[in-house]
């Protein structure tokens, strides 16, 4: 049992409760859409690549990790791995931290929490749909009643 | 909200009972001028929607979005199965994302499942779920409590 957000979670669902006190509060939805897709479409981006994935699963629970120490399982360059280490820092799914020439990364739970978000917003546009559906549907309902 | 919402990993699934019988709920996602009635969100202020409704078939729904522009979503029909099932994917940049409707008949109700899967890969599902069943079991509860 190390799942790697854990420390996050608090932050994480306070961070959903706001979201949907925003939507209650009648908020624009599409407004957040719009301006996060680049940000997550970087985390999608970012975790597509089993590599990089490796390289999260390597870093949870462990706290902050050398890149060196990071990076010995894999057989590709360190170049590679900083590469990788980049696209993940871009999505705000890691972080570095640099003492002297020696680098430290850390996981940073910003880019999934975008992520996670987008899926609540999902949920909340699809019921929005069906209450439109159920009005559709109500009014097929009274025009056959009609002939 | 009125629909029961699940979210694991990286999938949503809601599920929503309506009061029609299944080839009329199935008839709300079969053409053009249907979609439109209903497609969009609270903010949308119009929809204008072009689909080829057939397996391999594409549509476009170009949204009008109040106080944002236009916002044109494409996507690609993988399976239609009169009046049981649909299933479409959507690109959105380098994620695709997969949506699968179940049309369930219940007497005169129908019983509708909607499962979204966010992510681009089966394998992410395991990181993020790790991280997220907990903080989404209590925003379950925040959600069919005070907040909605």
């Amino acid at each position: 049992m190390s799942p790697w957000l854990s420390p996050e979670t608090l932050r994480i669902f306070n961070s959903a409760v706001n979201y949907c006190l925003d939507t209650a509060t009648g908020r624009s939805i599409f407004n957040t859409v719009v301006n996060n897709q680049k940000k997550i479409s970087s985390v999608f981006a970012a975790l597509a690549d089993p590599t990089r994935r490796r390289i999260m699963e390597r870093l949870s629970g462990h706290g902050e990790r050398r890149v060196t120490a990071l990076a010995r399982p894999f057989r590709i360059s360190l170049p590679a791995i900083s590469r990788h280490l980049h696209v993940l820092e871009r999505a705000r799914l890691i972080q570095r931290r640099r003492q002297g020439r020696i680098h430290f990364i850390r996981t940073r739970s910003a880019g999934i929490k975008e992520a996670q978000k987008w899926l609540m917003r999902c949920a909340l546009e699809w019921d929005s749909r069906f209450d439109a559906i159920d009005v559709l549907l109500a009014e097929g309902e009274r025009k056959e009643k009609k002939r | 909200m009125k629909s029961d919402v699940k979210i694991s990993g990286n999938q949503v699934q809601i599920t929503r009972i309506f009061n029609a019988p299944r080839e009329r709920v199935f008839a709300a996602w079969k053409t053009s001028d249907q979609v439109e009635r209903w497609s969009g969100c609270k903010d949308s202020t119009k929809v204008e929607v072009q689909m080829d409704f057939r397996v391999g078939g594409t549509f476009t729904q170009k949204l009008h979005i109040r106080n944002v522009g236009e916002y044109t979503i494409t996507g690609t029909y993988d399976e239609i199965v009169e009046p049981e099932k649909i299933v479409y994917h959507v690109n959105l940049g380098p994620a695709t994302t997969q949506v699968a409707i179940q049309f369930i008949a219940q007497g005169n109700q129908t019983k509708v499942i909607l499962t979204q899967v966010g992510f681009p890969d089966e394998n992410l599902s395991r990181i993020v779920s790790e991280g997220t069943t907990e903080s989404l079991d209590r925003l379950d509860q925040v959600l069919s409590g005070q907040v909605v």
